[in-house]
């Protein structure tokens, strides 16, 4: 089995348990076309780390790399996150007030 | 002073409450929104730009005669240069910002009027107010009444979801008042503790404060206020982590509603965007939050694009992720990368309108917005699948169309300013949008019908396809001649790079 087939059976089978209709050829390829655009999106606006240090940048794009091969796939995962439950909507905002604050007040003191 | 300038926001409030007086009068409705709406998009063309002061006078440097005999405690300090009135300042930009928003107004409650058997005066209360709101939020240079038009908006926002009819609308509606009844009173404390430290809610007058000395910028107190102001501008434009219940407030309004909703959406992150970058563009970390936000935002949204079945909440995310593209722009300083965003973010109104009220005649047709249960339209109505098919070519940024020239200018713009990394993100992001488009339309124009999908109307009223149409003619007039549009905002988009080209 080669990788293609290893990532397409495992995204069928996040959409099989995720039972939003019949698993569909559009709806694995969209799936499959998020996850590739997730991944090097991601691995590109990681490279921009440069600009901080070249050791950071190779690190951070090798981890993420890794971690991205290892955990896919990851846009089922992502889009069960990113449902309408207010539960985790109300979640995600306190995270990130919590984030823009904190960088918002130690970012800017101590940068 | 010009007094067509508060006249642009009177004028839709006026609309407002008389339509809501006229409720169930249907041909009266018609017939007194279309005149009034077509008002809109010509007050801002009319109007000489300057400013107006509402309940108060210009600052005394500007007018000698009411300065003449007052003590030097008040003409010999700062406090002559102070705004005492609300100040509404009507230049370049907003001149452009307010004709767009008009001109999308005007279309959608047309549309709204011919495809509605009973116009409702209510929903077009709730149109014409979010307009009003709209407009006095681009206009205003003060904070504080920013904020009140800010929670107008949220709450016409939620008034055209609730009057929808659409299934599901009332919980998303309770949904986002509730995560509004965090973000905005945030965004009031932003405000609150500005006032405190500067004593000021005039944006003129806080940013005077700050660069003459008078307050410490990097004291802790205001760095909180930018930080509750970020957060606020991430709920108001549908950021992440608004990004999810943004796309649901989209998907349940009326098409013609949704496609005013992401108006009021881009116009209010654009709005808001500017007094971040106006206020705080000292501190380095406030444009590194905006381009990360949009970065994020582009990702998220245009990949959770890819993944829907239901073409309202499609392009409900799809708009969301093309928010990234402005922020990117307004986040690089650049003055040229400011236009570039500023450019795209006009673009974006025009083509998720002309989207939205496009795939929108498939939900006036035949009741369904789920693509899994369409297809086969193009023989029904082949005109307009040719115009839903030039509104994705405009979207994804193919030439001549408008969205090409500033996404062009926005990759050039990253190229100039050291992250051409940007550049490929959003050429990427551009193809997967694209991608994203041509799926929503094989399913629904080039696939076999189903035979169970049932026709409620065969005929798609005139006015629906003369609103394409106009946006079809704006988005290739703003492609081949741009200049017609950045030449508005290239003053402002210095003025906010400080300078700097």
């Amino acid at each position: 089995m080669t990788f293609y087939d290893l990532i397409v059976k495992r995204i069928k089978k996040a959409q099989e348990a995720d039972s939003e209709g019949p698993v569909t050829n559009v709806s694995t390829s969209a799936m499959l076309t998020a996850e590739i655009t997730l991944i090097s999106s991601l691995l590109v606006a990681l490279i921009m780390l440069r600009l901080v240090s070249n050791v950071l940048m190779i690190v951070a794009v090798l981890v993420v790399l890794f971690a991205a091969i290892l955990s896919m796939p990851l846009m089922p995962r992502l889009k069960k996150e990113q449902n309408d439950s207010l539960f985790n909507m109300t979640f995600y905002v306190v995270l990130a007030l919590t984030i823009v604050i904190v960088l918002f007040y130690w970012g800017s003191l101590n940068v | 002073m010009d007094l067509l300038i508060p006249l642009m926001v009177i004028v839709p409030i006026i609309c407002a409450l008389f339509l809501n007086l006229l409720h169930k009068k249907d041909r009266t409705i018609k017939a007194i929104a279309i005149t009034l709406a077509l008002i809109l998009p010509l007050l801002p063309i009319l109007a000489s730009y300057g400013m107006h002061y509402f309940g108060g006078y210009a600052p005394l440097t500007e007018n000698p005669t009411l300065s003449t005999g007052l003590p030097s405690l008040i003409t010999g300090t700062a406090l002559k240069t102070f705004h005492p009135a609300i100040t509404y300042s009507f230049q370049g930009a907003q001149k452009l910002f307010i004709f767009i928003l008009g001109l999308v107004a005007f279309l959608a409650i047309m549309v709204s009027l011919f495809e509605t058997k009973r116009p409702s005066g209510v929903y077009g209360f709730m149109m014409f107010m979010g307009v009003a709101s709209l407009t006095a939020i681009l206009l205003t240079d003060d904070i504080f009444n920013f904020y009140v038009f800010f929670e107008i908006a949220a709450l016409a926002t939620v008034g055209v979801v609730l009057v929808s009819q659409v299934k599901g609308n009332y919980e998303t509606a309770l949904k986002y008042m509730i995560l509004g009844g965090i973000a905005s009173p945030l965004l009031l404390l932003g405000i609150a503790l500005l006032l405190g430290v500067t004593g000021n809610v005039n944006i003129t007058d806080i940013i005077s404060s700050l660069k003459s000395g008078m307050v410490n910028p990097q004291n802790p107190v205001i760095l909180m206020a930018c930080g509750l102001i970020v957060f606020s501008w991430l709920y108001g434009s549908g950021l992440p982590p608004f990004h999810t219940i943004k796309s649901a407030i989209y998907s349940k309004a009326l098409p013609h509603g949704a496609a005013l909703l992401q108006a009021f959406s881009v116009f209010t992150f654009v709005a808001l965007g500017i007094i971040i970058l106006r206020i705080f563009s000292y501190l380095p970390i406030s444009q590194m939050i905006i381009l990360g936000v949009s970065l994020l935002a582009m990702i998220l949204g245009i990949t959770m694009a890819l993944l829907q079945t239901d073409i309202k909440r499609m392009f409900g995310f799809l708009a969301v992720g093309e928010l990234g593209y402005i922020g990117l722009g307004l986040g690089l300083g650049t003055a040229y990368g400011i236009t570039a965003g500023l450019f795209q973010a006009v673009n974006e109104v025009l083509i998720t309108a002309f989207l939205f009220i496009g795939f929108g005649t498939i939900y006036y047709q035949t009741g369904e917005s789920d693509i899994r249960k369409l297809g086969g339209m193009m023989i029904k109505t082949p005109l307009v699948a040719l115009l839903v098919l030039l509104a994705g070519f405009a979207m994804a940024g193919v030439p001549p169309l408008n969205a090409f020239q500033s996404k062009l200018m926005l990759i050039q713009a990253s190229i100039q300013a050291g992250l051409p990394e940007l550049g490929v993100i959003m050429i990427l992001m551009s193809i997967v949008t694209f991608m994203t488009f041509m799926k929503a339309f094989h399913a629904v124009y080039m696939r076999p019908k189903p035979v169970e999908l049932e026709i409620k109307n065969e005929k798609i009223p005139q006015a629906t396809i003369l609103a394409l149409l106009v946006f079809l003619a704006v988005c290739i007039l703003f492609g081949l001649f741009p200049h017609l549009v950045t030449g508005f905002l290239q003053t402002l988009s210095i003025s906010l790079a400080g300078g700097m080209p």
